[in-house]
């Protein structure tokens, strides 16, 4: 295993959907005299082509959701360098809702963000029976179980069908069964040329990944 | 409806769901004008002010709105900044949800404004309605833009409130009438709004120079409750 800190001259990767290179960030934390400065990432890079589910894994804070947050574009970067090309869909590890809105007020205001008007009502009808969650459509945010917040929070991200999808811990409160389906809705994205990179714990689901990214010590380590 | 008209009706929604928010919105007013004709006046004594009767109730309706107002200005930012970065991310953009944040803000101050001036007018009277209700809206858009600054800097919800609370307190016990003090309260941000506001307690009109410098100070604190609402919302590079 070679450490992958560049994806490379853009042109000589057909296809790349995302491209992230020499990514580095550090964090300040405590106040004088403890104050300390957090390398967390040093140069990490990754790719994700169209029609390629890919992994990230790595142990608990060895950065992947900083990774990720500085793909979105939640976070800046100290250093380093990220493309991205087409509609961006992304789901946060924690969902990111407003507890007082319910399930068709959320999808409403996303239709809106990614400007689907005509489309909104059978993208929203078509996920909530992909994730089967219908009955709670009129439901507050406050009134869910964390598995349906997250269930909402994913068909957030899948709503407009977008080009590259980034997933943070996207399963975390599924059930057996929800999980299952979470990984035939990614797959069949996947074979339409959907570029997905997916963040986990886990190498477990390392034969349902086309490429897994590791993160160790700040950089990502293709396994 | 476009986007922005859309996503201010739910920001503001968010808010009259909850129902603590309704009850502080008719018991603050009221336990601020009742109380405040008697115990203001106390108070104000106490400090070198001179404060007292009407002018202390209209005075007392004037900080309900500015403390609600602070409140909710400061909650709007904190509690929601991440959901609204993502808003922005998904192609709202940071401009768009800030100007239904400030929208929505702007309604809430309006509807804080008529719960403290109806409680007003139905505890002492109200002699000059246009002059004392427009006198309190302006208290509550200030304090929207001192409490969404506050929130951009600060995250937690105890520090947040506690920081707006604090800059209330100064500001009402240091303000005209409250006290014969100069130095730093003379620089609050309220200071001309209260004259105002009292000026229509004792039911005399305002010189001219007061209004423009509470409209003046009223659009900086609303463009700067705008520009927090912005910055909190904008995504970073990629």
């Amino acid at each position: 295993m070679a450490p992958n800190t560049g994806a490379g001259d853009n042109s000589t990767v057909r296809g790349a959907v995302l491209q992230a290179s020499g990514v580095e960030k550090s964090f300040h934390r405590g106040v004088p005299p403890r104050r300390r400065r957090i390398e967390v990432l040093k140069g990490a890079g990754l790719e994700v082509r169209r029609g390629e589910l890919v992994g990230l894994v790595g142990e608990n804070g060895s950065g992947k959701s900083t990774l990720m947050k500085i793909v979105v574009g939640l976070l800046e970067r100290d250093e380093g360098v990220v493309e991205r090309s087409g509609k961006l869909g992304y789901c946060p590890q924690v969902p990111l809702l407003w507890e007082k809105l319910t399930v068709d007020e959320h999808f409403e205001l996303f239709a809106r963000a990614y400007e689907l008007e005509a489309a909104t009502a059978s993208a929203a009808e078509s996920l909530l029976g992909e994730l089967q969650f219908e009955r709670y459509r009129s439901y507050r945010i406050e009134e869910l179980s964390g598995g349906t917040r997250q269930k909402l929070n994913l068909a957030l991200a899948l709503m407009h069908e977008p080009d590259l999808l980034l997933l943070d811990e996207p399963y975390s409160g599924f059930d057996w069964e929800t999980y299952l389906r979470f990984w035939e809705m990614s797959e069949r994205r996947r074979d339409e040329g959907m570029g997905i990179l997916i963040v986990s714990h886990f190498l477990s689901e390392r034969e349902r990944l086309d490429r897994i990214y590791e993160l160790r010590d700040g950089r990502c380590v293709e396994a | 409806m476009n986007a922005i008209a859309i996503s201010g009706a739910d920001f503001l929604r968010e808010h009259l769901r909850a129902r603590l928010t309704l009850v502080l919105l008719v018991a603050i007013p009221a336990l601020f004008v009742v109380a405040s004709a008697s115990v203001l006046g106390e108070f104000a004594a106490a400090l070198g002010g001179s404060v007292a009767g009407d002018s202390a109730s209209a005075l007392g309706a004037g900080w309900a709105a500015a403390f609600l107002a602070g409140a909710l200005g400061f909650f709007q930012v904190s509690s929601s900044r991440e959901a609204d970065r993502r808003l922005a991310l998904a192609g709202m953009g940071a401009a768009r949800v800030a100007v239904a944040r400030i929208s929505a803000s702007i309604v809430l101050g309006v509807l804080i404004s008529v719960v403290a001036f109806l409680t007003l007018l139905l505890s002492t009277g109200v002699t000059h309605p246009a002059h004392t209700f427009v006198a309190i809206l302006i208290f509550a858009l200030i304090y929207i833009g001192i409490g969404t600054l506050v929130g951009s800097f600060i995250s937690g919800a105890l520090e947040g409130s506690l920081t707006v609370a604090f800059i209330f307190l100064f500001d009402a016990f240091s303000g005209p009438g409250m006290s014969d003090s100069g130095g730093i309260a003379g620089v609050m941000p309220t200071r001309k709004a209260a004259d105002v506001l009292i000026d229509a307690g004792a039911g005399m009109g305002s010189p001219v120079g007061d209004w423009i410098a509470v409209g003046l100070i009223t659009l900086g604190a609303l463009a700067l409750a705008a520009a927090a609402f912005w910055l909190s919302a904008r995504p970073r590079s990629t």
